[in-house]
């Protein structure tokens, strides 16, 4: 039997020296490749789980495991995100003052390594996501459509094995939506990633293969 | 064209984005720089012509008083200073600055006319004056600021005196300058009988004994003759006399009063900058950008400021330099001369303001928590 790639052990989030529980007390386990949805109701912990998840934070008790080493111990929760996590938000967070294909190797500042091959890579990643013509446009010249393709590009620059998106569609019409959400689903098959979407919309949620419900901060049954 | 980021361009498309911010801010650490490049070098070049000053006429020693700033020594002790066997000439000279007119003052030096300094300087018109007689020569940069020449007069404390000759060459202490018989200028600043102190020759150094050495043991001779007075090497003299020291004193008092405000000026652009690009840091953060590389970029920004700033600074520095040795009032005390040290110095000290001024945002940026980072608004 193989060990999940993603354990979660009791965790749990506390925030305001402990008057609000964000998380209590969630335990699930993930596998290499596998595309999960994690939905809730606002304020159930949903986005502080996926944040945990990607190390951009720390548990005030229990543990995430990656490939069974506990994050911020085993691993260094910075190497983590830069070379395991893909990192997608609602807000796509572009930086307004780059260029489309200078914003996808932002991520790859991160590791060094050549200037010339970061440029091909990013490049490679905006045609592969359908924006060729786009790739020295800044932000604001974008649709949003186009802004969290570009958004998706750059957290695929590191060649992560875990892509994370928190409400990716949350500001895009539904035509834009179902896009970005054919091409997230589509990349997981294709490169065998692992996809978790934190989401409040039910048909995203229902259509992925699992779904995981978080409810005042604990995992449904 | 594929566009490629490098971490400088980041850096600097980061600087660009409050173009003007960016600006002022350079132009405030470039007149700091400016400021240090300007009054440095201005009180170095005062030096530099010290040194030429004494090395023109081939002085070794200056003998002057031990305490006193203004140096106030008894002319009649030159007879005790010629017989000290090392010494070859002793002249008495007496240093002053004078406003001439309201526009223009002048380094006044008194000598006797038969002052081995004399042989430093050549006269375009006319020659030496004579002791006793209410006459002067000045240098061409005088003449010419005052529009004289020889026969006309100039009014000095009350007394009327003949121009007698117009010299160049020299220093620009002394082209600057206004040379007249020690008697007339000590009875101008009522100081008969006083002199600023003694300009001495020594004889050559004996075979077998280093000119070092020779130097010790002449000032120690003289010193010996003289108790009370002090005998300095030339050059130490040109280096660490009080006028020498004051403007330095003040060049660099003023200079780091300049930097504090410049340092002040790139930390409040930094923090400013680190405070609104707070979400842009979370997102870095997020996407695998360690601490120490967030630190890092804020650094070069912080430090790019400082440098370019510096590079402004010093083509300011250098023209106010240039400014000061054409301007009656500092032309007769500055050059424009400009070392590669003090360039150095200049771009040495516009990189540690940078480094400096960029320490405290760049530790804050760093330190920022990725998820309260992204959280702000």
């Amino acid at each position: 039997m193989t060990s999940p790639q993603l354990e979660v052990r009791n965790l749990r989030k506390s925030y305001d020296d402990g008057r609000i529980e964000a998380l209590r007390g969630v335990s699930l386990t993930i596998d290499a490749g596998e595309y999960v949805a994690i939905s809730g109701a606002s304020g159930s912990g949903k986005s502080t789980l996926l944040q945990l998840l990607g190390g951009l934070d720390v548990p005030t008790s229990g543990e995430v495991l990656f490939e069974n080493a506990i994050l911020g111990t085993a691993i260094h929760l910075d190497e983590y995100r830069a070379h395991r996590i893909g990192f997608i938000f609602q807000a796509f967070y572009l930086l307004p003052t780059l260029r489309a294909i200078e914003n996808v190797q932002v991520p790859m500042l991160a590791l060094n390594g050549n200037g010339n091959n970061r440029a091909a890579r990013a490049e490679a990643l905006l045609r592969e996501l359908g924006l060729e013509h786009r790739l020295n446009q800044y932000p604001n010249e974008l649709s949003a459509g186009e802004r969290q393709r570009v958004a998706i590009a750059r957290a695929l620059a590191n060649n992560p094995s875990i892509l994370l998106a928190d409400e990716p569609t949350g500001n895009l019409d539904s035509v834009n939506s179902a896009r970005i959400m054919e091409i997230l689903t589509g990349i997981q098959k294709k490169r065998g990633m692992t996809l978790i979407i934190v989401t409040h919309e039910n048909d995203i949620a229902n259509a992925a293969p699992r779904h995981v419900r978080i409810r005042d901060g604990k995992v449904e049954a | 064209m594929r566009s490629q980021l490098s971490f400088a361009g980041f850096a600097w498309k980061n600087l660009w984005r409050r173009r003007l911010r960016t600006l002022l801010t350079l132009f405030g650490i470039g007149m700091a720089i400016g400021a240090f490049v300007a009054l440095v070098g201005f009180s170095r070049s005062f030096e530099h012509e010290w040194q030429r000053l004494y090395s023109s006429s081939g002085t070794d020693i200056a003998v002057v008083d031990k305490n006193f700033m203004n140096s106030s020594v008894n002319q009649a002790l030159q007879g005790k200073l010629r017989a000290v066997p090392v010494v070859a000439q002793a002249d008495p000279m007496i240093f002053n600055i004078l406003d001439i007119t309201p526009d223009v003052n002048a380094i006044v030096f008194g000598w006797l006319d038969d002052s081995y300094e004399f042989d430093s300087l050549t006269f375009s018109s006319g020659g030496r004056f004579h002791n006793g007689k209410p006459e002067i020569i000045v240098g061409e940069l005088l003449a010419k600021n005052l529009n004289k020449k020889v026969g006309d007069t100039v009014e000095l404390q009350g007394g009327t005196f003949t121009i007698v000759g117009v010299f160049h060459g020299g220093t620009a202490l002394e082209v600057g300058a206004l040379i007249m018989p020690i008697d007339q200028l000590q009875q101008i600043s009522s100081l008969q009988g006083k002199v600023s102190g003694f300009h001495v020759r020594l004889k050559p150094a004996p075979a077998g004994e280093s000119p070092e050495h020779y130097m010790k043991r002449a000032q120690k001779e003289i010193e010996a003759a003289l108790p009370g007075l002090n005998a300095q090497g030339a050059a130490d003299r040109a280096a660490n006399n009080q006028f020498v020291t004051l403007a330095h004193a003040v060049a660099w008092g003023t200079s780091c009063i300049a930097l504090l405000m410049g340092i002040l000026g790139i930390a409040n652009t930094m923090a400013m900058s680190v405070f609104e690009r707070t979400r842009e840091i979370g997102i870095l953060r997020a996407i695998g950008w360690k601490a120490w590389r967030v630190l890092l970029l804020i650094q070069v920004e912080a430090t790019v400021l400082g440098f370019v700033g510096g590079i402004l600074g010093i083509l300011i520095g250098w023209g106010a330099l240039h400014l000061l040795s054409t301007l009656p009032q500092t032309a007769s005390v500055v050059s424009a001369s400009f070392s590669p040290l003090h360039f150095v110095e200049a771009l040495g000290i516009s990189l540690l303001s940078g480094l400096v001024a960029g320490a405290y945002p760049a530790w804050r940026g760093a330190h920022l928590s990725p998820v309260e980072a992204l959280r702000h608004d």
